[in-house]
């Protein structure tokens, strides 16, 4: 992936309005590129490594870190008063915010990424499914979001069983539950509709068919913004907690071709139907039965990425770049080939024995492995507070390997050897799960976490491991070290004698 | 250095005879030391378990630094005083190691008496306190004492080394820079205060800790003012206002804690540096000991198959091996560290007194420290042995061993009678250390030979008064006077005086002397140079 | 002299037993040689144990070590006495805060009386909310957090009056 700094980069000078492992990702692409690049950073992160890492930085300001990094106005101002030409958004913060795109825009600068009317169109979960149903995209039977409960019952009890209700103006999980019979549907309604209203002051709920044990396939998709697209390929994200992904690959684990095959074609078609412009992914519902429903498309880069460019070979930051500088998709869809496996774990700060609560510490040593089929995408320094500001996750490991069961081999073996010391992590959970016979069969699906909890769980460790680790931990303490190593003779040699 | 070829045969009759009888020397010893070091009344043991209190013991132990020796010395001080009222003179005393350095420990015992001080007890301090000056060791106090034992008060206040010598001999430790460290238990009353007092670091325990001069019975009395033991002289008070303890603890393991934290920022003095080789287990068994030493004091045997199980590699340089064969001088290690020893095998004639004196010399010259093995009855006597000047010899190994520059250690192995205890370094000669055997006697003679000695004077008068000699009287003072010599001359007697640093088994006779070496070269040499030899 | 290591909330005694010919450690009563001693400080390293090797990486952290060993991460706090003596203080006479967060609702004041169990706290971290309960009956001595404030992990949010000595 690493080619030459460009003769004639498309840009100058590009913003990276986001923070973390992106942001130092995004630079790299920049630096290859030979274009300047510019951090933004709120005061708590002046050290950060985006910010060392950059060509430049500038200080925003905000009530508090994360208020900060969605000040849209303050952060098109930076751009322009640093003479940046574009802003990449990365994922996250404002990177699907529509006013965003359209205030970038406003002031003369390239926004790298979709049109912000596309982004608007995705953005809002209805709009987008209408869409998908209208251009030929399976769109999971549905009720319309409503208010009048009656209705609601009514076309909820045409569709069948089971369904998933949730608030039409949510997200994060409130206010969705799931119905398994008719007797339950009018409380669990009712119910959703109050949350709702509560929650998100929009009592309107709406429900679809929920999909048992779904397996959540994603297509990674490229539009030129003048009809065309190319897809590639499919990653599979299913096993998650707290509907976040921990565990994503490329490509889905036993997928029939011909399945494959449609997913991903329905995937360009939707991306051509919108003129959709730059980087996006549509994410699907896969059921047991094969039948696959539109979830929904995100109109950025994502987190996993790096899983498609282990496979495909390519960079997928400089395609954004390249797009965005009005450039035509470099290649055909035949052109672009698959090789190979890969695994990304998210690590995060976070303790699975206490159902992944969020944890805090100081990162007192990190020792990453390195290999070519490995990468460590993080922005990590020894002696760095991890704390509540930001989101939970620390970085990202990525293995690749000639198939399956190699690239997870590898992953596991890598997170074995990656030492993140000084706070929680699920590093070793992730490598449970990897080892676990359902994930090596691919048996995957969103409920694979909690389906397989009591197995994942870590042991208690033998009396002979602790016992190393006692005294691996005795010996780094300098007092008991002292009194190891600073005991005279002939004393030492004596050793404990009373007489 | 060669090794001594040992030729005790291990199946002999007398082999067996003698272990069997220094085993059970050895077991009553003991079992003795057992019940000084632990047996207690209950209801004492059962106060200090309602306040709380760790057991002195326990708290040397988390004291001392794991996987090291700590060297108890005499144990069986005052066992045969009091009525045996005070095992172990109601002290613990012993050189070990904190923090990676060489200390003195001294700790009072509060299951006896309430931790009273007995004649005894102010003699073993200040003997403690005398080794710590002479070996420059740093001193830890364990401090849990009621103060002087009152009925005995004419034994231990007023004399020039009674109570006030402890203070005195804390006071010249501080000026000679050797650091003093007083951990308070419990009660540090009377003169007992002024150990923290005078103590040049001090940590007081929250509670049961407390310091006063007078303890509220004593000033009710003396004044009429009522006040409770934590408002008189408690940790709070005496940490925050009057300044009197250093450090509060919260707890006995916290006050031990801070203590080991404390002689960690001790600066190690220079020590004197003695010639010292890779230590080497001696090649003989050192349990064979009990096998060689006869079961009676009035045979001999060979003190070089003792020097081959106590010395390393069981490696012994003879000096001058042909001449005044009685007394064996030569060099070997003793865990690591070069030492001269001289061992008696027999009496001391001219030649064996005028060669130990050539040694000892050689050993000043050398810098090399001096081991005495002694198993004496004396200096032989006889008019061809004076007219030799065996006086005059005896006074030469006499004077070089007193102005013996070099540390000196004294192990009595068997009899230690007469002037021969002189010559050999006995107590009055400053050696650094002194242990017993079990089956070590003491005294200006034998018993048997003084009974002899005394029936023959008896009787003598008896003729020269006219009349008989009265046989029965003869008998009975002759058994009397065995009986009092039997038990003054034991090692027991001597110990319970606190004549020695204590009894040790003869298989610790190795580590005990490897553990003093060391403590001993915390002290620069004395200064060269010798009296007047009468030549 | 013997250290005192909580792993995982049991309290583990290391002492030596003998430093000659090799070293001897005792954990718990169990005797482990060590050789090969490991460099001293932060990072990746090796040691022997009872012959086999053993290979971890360690970091020192405030009050005791965090060790990685056999795909598994361990964190030890020393538990001298110094530190028994400041947390006997505490024990079960507070709430004290789980992780950081910030404090959502104060549902007690001073001088009610609660019961074990009964919520005193409702505080919010990385948007998901706790419920913060009293660890035994008695009655709000102090309330220390206040709606909107955050606070940090194991901060004392609220404090009961220390019962009467018995």
């Amino acid at each position: 992936m690493m080619t030459a700094p460009d003769d004639n980069p498309p840009f100058r000078k590009v913003l990276i309005a986001n923070r973390g492992e992106i942001a130092c990702r995004v630079i790299r692409t920049l630096r290859e590129m030979g274009i300047a690049s510019v951090a933004i950073h709120h005061p708590v992160e002046a050290r950060a490594r985006h910010v060392r890492e950059a060509d430049q930085a500038v200080e925003i300001s905000g009530e508090t870190p994360v208020a900060a990094h969605l000040d849209i106005a303050q952060i098109v101002d930076a751009a322009r008063a640093i003479g940046a030409d574009a802003i990449h958004p990365g994922y996250g913060f404002l990177s699907e915010n529509a006013r965003f795109a359209r205030a970038v825009a406003d002031a003369g600068l390239s926004f790298i990424g979709p049109d912000a009317d596309t982004i608007a169109l995705m953005g809002d979960k209805i709009s987008a499914r209408q869409f998908a149903a209208d251009h030929g995209v399976p769109v999971a039977p549905s009720v319309m979001p409503t208010q009048d409960l009656a209705e609601f019952t009514r076309q909820a009890t045409e569709i069948g069983f089971p369904l998933l209700i949730k608030a039409a103006a949510g997200g994060g999980g409130k206010g969705m539950s799931i119905v398994r019979s008719a007797e339950e549907l009018e409380g669990a309604a009712r119910h959703a509709a109050s949350e709702a209203q509560r929650y998100f002051g929009d009592g309107r709920v709406y429900a679809e068919l929920f999909v048992e044990r779904p397996r959540h396939i994603e297509v990674q998709v490229f539009g030129d913004g003048k009809g065309g697209a190319i897809h590639l390929f499919e990653r599979e994200c299913s096993v998650q907690r707290r509907f976040q992904k921990i565990i994503e690959e490329a490509p889905a684990a036993n997928l029939p071709a011909d399945l494959r095959d449609e997913i991903c074609a329905s995937a360009v078609r939707l991306a051509a139907a919108a003129n959709y412009r730059n980087a996006g992914t549509v994410e699907y519902i896969l059921g047991a039965d094969g039948r696959f429903f539109f979830l929904e498309m995100n109109t950025r880069l994502q987190v996993e990425h790096p899983v498609t460019e282990m496979i495909t070979g390519l960079d997928l930051v400089r395609l954004q770049i390249e797009i965005a500088a009005g450039r035509d998709l470099p290649f055909a869809q035949d052109e672009i080939k698959a090789s190979g496996h890969a695994i990304e774990c998210r690590i995060c700060a976070e303790d699975p024995e206490r159902d992944f609560l969020p944890e805090t510490g100081t990162i007192l040593h990190l020792d990453a492995p390195q290999a070519a089929y490995l990468r460590f995408e993080n922005a990590l320094d020894r002696g760095q507070r991890v704390t509540a500001d930001f989101d939970a996750m620390l970085a990202k490991l990525v293995a690749h390997g000639p198939d399956r069961a190699g690239a997870t081999r590898r992953a596991i073996a890598a997170l074995h050897d990656l030492a993140l010391l000084g706070v929680k992590t699920n590093i070793d959970y992730l490598a449970r799960v990897l080892g676990h016979p359902a994930f090596a069969a691919g048996e995957l699906h969103t409920g694979f976490v909690a389906q397989h909890k009591a197995a994942l769980a870590a042991g208690e460790p033998d009396d002979a491991t602790r016992d190393k680790v006692l005294i691996a931990a005795a010996l780094g303490l300098r007092d008991f070290r002292d009194l190891v190593l600073g005991v005279p003779e002939p004393h030492a040699s004596i050793g404990h004698w009373r007489n | 250095m060669s090794r001594l070829q040992s030729s005790i045969n291990t199946a002999s009759a007398d082999f067996r005879r003698n272990e069997a009888h220094n085993r059970r020397l050895v077991a009553e010893f003991k079992a003795k030391q057992e019940a000084a070091r632990h047996a207690r009344p209950q209801r004492d043991l059962d106060r200090l378990a309602r306040q709380q209190k760790m057991p002195q013991r326990k708290r040397i132990e988390m004291l001392l630094d794991p996987g090291t020796p700590f060297l108890e010395l005499s144990s069986l001080a005052a066992n045969m005083a009091y009525g045996g009222e005070s095992p172990s003179a109601s002290s613990i005393v012993g050189i070990g190691m904190v923090s990676g350095r060489e200390v003195m420990i001294r700790a009072d015992d509060p299951t006896v008496k309430g931790g009273a001080w007995y004649p005894l007890t102010v003699k073993k301090i200040v003997r403690a306190l005398d080794i710590a000056m002479e070996n420059r060791l740093p001193v830890v106090h364990l401090c849990d004492s009621a103060g002087g034992f009152l009925q005995l008060q004419s034994e231990l206040f007023p004399d020039r080394y009674m109570g006030g010598r402890i203070f005195r001999n804390q006071s010249m430790l501080s000026k000679m820079g050797v650091k003093q460290l007083a951990l308070v238990f419990g009660h540090c009353t009377a003169g007992g205060a002024y150990i923290p007092g005078l103590s040049d670091y001090s940590v007081i325990v929250r509670g049961t800790g407390a310091v006063f001069l007078g303890g509220p019975p004593l000033v009710k009395a003396a004044t009429g003012e009522d006040v409770t033991v934590e408002e008189l002289g408690g940790a709070e008070m005496h940490t925050s206002v009057s300044g009197t303890c250093d450090y509060p603890a919260d707890s006995e393991e916290h006050a031990i804690e801070i203590g080991r934290d404390i002689v960690s920022q001790w600066d190690r003095l220079p020590r004197w540096e003695a010639q010292r080789e890779a230590p080497e287990e001696p090649f003989y068994d050192p349990s064979e000991i009990y096998g060689i030493v006869p079961d009676d004091i009035k045979k001999a045997f060979d003190m070089r198959e003792i020097i081959a199980r106590i010395v390393d590699g069981s490696r012994f340089h003879e000096y001058k091996p042909n001449y005044g064969t009685t007394l064996v001088c030569g060099f070997a290690n003793i865990w690591g560290f070069k030492v001269g020893i001289l061992a008696n095998n027999g009496v001391l004639f001219n030649d064996s007194s005028i060669k130990g004196a050539h040694f000892i010399e050689l050993c000043n010259q050398n810098n090399t420290p001096l081991v005495f093995l002694q198993n004496i009855t004396g200096y032989m006597v006889g008019r061809e042995y004076e007219r030799r000047g065996i006086t005059k010899d005896g006074a030469k190994m006499i004077m070089a061993q007193s102005c013996s520059r070099v540390p000196k250690f004294t192990v009595m192995c068997n009899g230690s009678f007469g002037a021969g205890n002189y010559g050999m370094c006995g107590r009055a000669f400053d050696g650094r250390f002194l242990f017993s055997w079990p089956n070590h006697q003491i005294g200006v003679m034998g018993g048997d030979q003084a009974a002899n000695t005394l029936a023959e004077v008896k009787a003598n008068q008896m003729k020269r008064n006219g009349g008989s000699v009265d046989q029965s009287a003869i008998e009975r003072l002759w058994e009397d006077t065995r009986k009092a010599y039997q038990e003054q001359l034991s090692a027991y007697y001597s110990t319970s005086e606190l004549w020695d640093d204590g009894i040790i088994d003869p298989r610790d006779t190795r580590n005990a002397l490897g553990v003093a070496i060391s403590a001993s070269l915390n002290a620069p040499l004395g200064p060269p140079g010798y009296g007047v030899f009468r030549f | 002299m013997v250290l005192k290591l909580d792993l995982d909330g049991t309290v583990h005694h290391v002492t030596i037993l003998a430093r000659r010919p090799h070293l001897v450690l005792s954990i718990d009563g169990r005797r482990h040689v060590v050789e090969n001693l490991d460099e001293a400080g932060d990072g990746s390293r090796r040691l022997t144990v009872d012959g086999e090797p053993v290979a971890f990486a360690r970091a020192g952290s405030a009050d005791g070590a965090i060790i990685r060993l056999g795909g598994r991460s361990f964190a030890l706090r020393r538990r001298d006495a110094a530190a028994e003596a400041s947390a006997a203080g505490g024990g079960a006479n507070v709430v004290r805060a789980p992780m950081p967060g910030t404090v959502v609702v104060v549902h007690k004041r001073v001088g009610d009386k609660v019961q074990r169990g009964e919520t005193v706290v409702t505080i919010e971290s990385m948007k998901l909310q706790m419920k913060l309960d009293a660890p035994r009956d008695g009655e709000i001595a102090e309330i220390a957090a206040r709606e909107g404030e955050g606070f940090d992990k194991d901060a004392v949010l609220a404090r009961l009056a220390a019962l009467a000595e018995g």
